[in-house]
């Protein structure tokens, strides 16, 4: 099967052709951990992204623009040098990122840190990517006119129908395979064969959840609570709440007659926000949202359900340990109060990503933190950071992923 | 003649609904799982409605995920699936041995209106072989044996290779076509394997009554919507006595039925349609496109009396049309709502 190539914008190509193309070594010899040639690639590339023409249509490659911005970069290298004089770090060689086909730009964050690492690298991406997608691809080809010809000769994108064969040869070939894309791709990346010294850094399903302290909201300004519920509504419906990092259950931490009120008033300020922005679902995802609510009352999960219009559905869970994790729809979120942090510990599984967190203390959220001894919860963020990407993801710093250690012990 | 169409729209809301309000309490006391939606909503035990709009629905994609019956185990006599169109899992509708009764009597009654009394000889739009293989037994199949009961002397109209047999369909009009007779189809499959053949072999269906229903959406292509239908099949074949139905499995034994005049269906007696806006969910006023909600008395065994479909219709008149009560017309689906999310890099439908 041919490969379309996207990155550098190409002829078609054959798998085990474009493999053979990155084995030979780069002009100006192999590439480093935090090689110049590459950040200055990168850095170009990042400019073109913080065009305002290109951020002002695809706000979330702005984001990606400030992630690669040159004193991000040299930030994140710097957490790289941990390691005593004997120890060398090095880029783990050949990496194949398999990301997933709905969310536009995360195959961008992967690669550049993994570009960034040394690594030679190979991007699938989908057939069905578009807008944000197509923009990176262009601004990418465009940076390509002042970049070193090692960044072409070592990093590829490519995109191809689902095909076990491609798929099996640039496993084979890898030392690092990267997949994006929920439980179902992870596992059916993983039947094709990696070599035997390869290894799979995975991104699975995840679930994420909103906490509010009673207690900091009623303590917050009115100011406060309106950028709290700012935040939330772009946690929440900028990836239509299906993001990994999206706020599914909306946890109340304190005293219920406080929460309820609470609860109310940071409903009515959702609205708001709502009605400002011009949140339209559409017909079939309001369905959508009412087979899913309805669903979980038949299934006794839930013990009740409001509508307020076809933006926001919230429901109350019937016991605060038996979440509702599944994508219920845009703007849908099951609701229940707790007294105190703790109680969310019996709650949390593996599975558990981000907490959007308001009005707690720091003290309070290591507590919750140390309380889960990391058995769930990658990551505590504020209301408005949820999706924020993070070199450290999934409880992974990904610059480590990407390289490896040699030690001279002499 | 036309026994189950006759209630005007006041007279259609005053019968029904009481027993529509009582079919909800039923439903409540016997299935659990709808008795803990309604009561999610809201909506105590025991409340009165002021109209049949004002009734609590149901999305018709519940009975996909969620097993919803109204009967014991030990009485149910038939479980229906139907993967319909909307993708992921079929539905399940659970039926005793009254209501399988009750939805064949009711469908039959329902198709005399336009069919008469007796059983004519039938001529189906489809291959034989959709009946035979009764283990891969298709909502196609399963559409085409339930009609099969309402006629005599089938002759099918395809060859088991899903080619048109001409020479089976002249065979049938041979021996019937001087009297009325019965053709069953769905839309698409009348149009490209009756309508084409019997125009090149100027074959005479004037005596026929066409009973078809499935959508206009694989015809959309080739221009033809139900006026053009309808045009052309008088036209070119003689055959005037057409009637589109709208149904579905999720409330089998009810049929919105087209009229003798065409492009409006109309609701048997113990039926009714409502049309909500999308966005406010309220009824939508005549003329005004919105999601189709159908209304029957049938499911007993089955919370499935008020449901809400995922097609889009319009209302085109009350009371003013070739029978009494709502008149309306099925204008498509609604598109399948997607989410952008993480998790997805070979989901289902882009295998290709």
């Amino acid at each position: 099967m041919k490969l379309r190539q996207r990155f550098p914008a190409g002829a078609d190509i054959e798998a085990d052709a474009l493999l053979a193309e990155l084995t030979g070594e780069p002009d100006g010899g192999p590439l480093k951990v935090g090689d110049e040639r590459i950040i200055s690639f990168l850095t170009t590339f990042a400019r073109k992204l913080l065009a305002p023409a290109v951020a002002r249509r695809y706000p979330e490659l702005a984001s990606l623009g400030f992630f690669l911005r040159k004193a991000e970069i040299a930030k994140a290298l710097a957490r790289l040098s941990d390691g005593d004089a004997s120890t060398l770090r090095f880029p783990r060689g050949l990496v194949f990122h398999i990301p997933p086909a709905n969310v536009d730009t995360i195959f961008v964050y992967s690669w550049a840190l993994s570009a960034l690492a040394g690594n030679r690298n190979v991007v699938r991406i989908s057939p069905r990517s578009a807008g944000a997608a197509e923009a990176v691809v262009d601004a990418l080809n465009e940076a390509l006119a002042d970049a070193h010809p090692a960044v072409v000769q070592t990093q590829r994108m490519v995109t191809y129908d689902r095909d076990d064969a491609v798929t099996a040869a640039f496993s084979a070939a890898s030392d690092l395979r990267v997949i994006w894309g929920g439980d179902r791709s992870v596992n059916e990346v993983r039947k094709l064969a990696l070599a035997p010294h390869a290894r799979d850094l995975t991104f699975p399903d995840r679930a994420s959840f909103a906490v509010i302290s009673v207690d900091g909201w009623q303590a917050a300004s009115a100011e406060a609570r309106k950028e709290a519920v700012v935040g939330f509504y772009n946690d929440s419906y900028w990836f239509d709440q299906a993001a990994c990092s999206s706020p599914r259950v909306v946890f109340w931490v304190g005293d219920s007659d406080a929460a309820a009120r609470g609860r109310e008033e940071f409903r009515q300020l959702l609205a708001e926000v709502l009605a400002a922005r011009g949140e339209v679902i559409e017909p079939a995802m309001a369905v959508q949202k009412r087979v899913s609510t309805y669903g979980a009352a038949a299934d006794g999960l839930a013990t009740s359900i409001r509508f307020d219009g076809n933006a926001l559905a919230t429901m109350e869970l019937a016991e605060p340990t038996t979440l509702v994790r599944e994508w219920l729809g845009t703007g849908t979120f099951p609701q229940v109060t707790v007294d105190r942090l703790a109680d969310l510990v019996p709650a949390i599984q593996r599975k558990d990503q981000t907490l959007s967190v308001f009005g707690f203390s720091r003290d309070e959220l290591v507590g919750l933190v140390k309380a889960l001894a990391g058995r769930g919860i990658d990551r505590v963020v504020p209301f408005g950071s949820a999706l924020t990407f993070s070199a450290i993801w999934d409880g992974f710093d990904l610059l480590h992923e990407f390289t490896r250690l040699t030690t001279v012990s002499v | 003649m036309t026994a189950l169409f006759e209630l005007s729209q006041a007279q259609r809301e005053a019968t029904l609904l009481p027993q529509l309000t009582e079919l909800t309490e039923h439903h409540r006391a016997h299935c659990e799982p709808y008795e803990r939606i309604l009561g999610a909503l809201g909506i105590e035990r025991g409340r009165q409605f002021g109209a049949i709009a004002d009734l609590p629905w149901l999305p018709v994609r519940m009975f996909k995920n969620h097993d919803l019956k109204s009967v014991p185990d030990d009485e149910v006599f038939k479980v229906l699936t139907s993967s319909g169109t909307t993708g992921s899992g079929a539905s399940r509708i659970y039926l005793d041995k009254e209501a399988a009764g009750a939805q064949t009597r009711q469908l039959g009654a329902t198709l005399q209106t336009v069919l008469g009394g007796k059983r004519l000889p039938m001529l189906m739009v489809d291959t034989v072989s959709i009946i035979k293989n009764r283990r891969s037994f298709s909502a196609r199949g399963a559409g085409v044996l339930g009609m099969a009961t309402f006629g005599r002397n089938h002759v099918y109209a395809l060859d088991e290779n899903d080619q048109p047999d001409v020479e089976a369909v002249k065979g049938f009009l041979a021996k019937h076509g001087n009297e009325p007779f019965l053709i069953f189809g769905f839309t698409f499959m009348v149009w490209l394997y009756l309508y084409e053949v019997a125009k090149e072999h100027n074959l005479d269906l004037s005596n026929g009554i066409l009973i078809h229903s499935g959508g206009w959406k694989k015809l959309i292509d080739r221009a033809v919507d139900n006026t053009e239908f309808r045009r052309r099949f008088a036209e070119d074949t003689g055959l005037t006595r057409i009637h589109n139905y709208y149904g579905m499995i999720e409330q089998i034994g009810t049929v919105f039925l087209e009229g003798p005049s065409g492009n409006s269906l109309y609701c048997p007696d113990f039926a009714d349609v409502v049309i909500r806006n999308p966005e406010t969910w309220e009824e939508q006023p005549i003329g005004e496109p919105g999601v189709i909600e159908v209304i029957s008395t049938l499911p007993r065994s089955y919370p499935g009396h008020v449901l809400l479909t995922e097609d889009l219709g319009v209302l085109h008149g009350i009371d003013d049309g070739d029978w009494p009560g709502k008149r309306f017309s099925v204008l498509g689906r609604l598109p399948r709502a997607e989410a952008r999310g993480c998790s997805d890099t070979f989901s289902g439908g882009q295998a290709a």
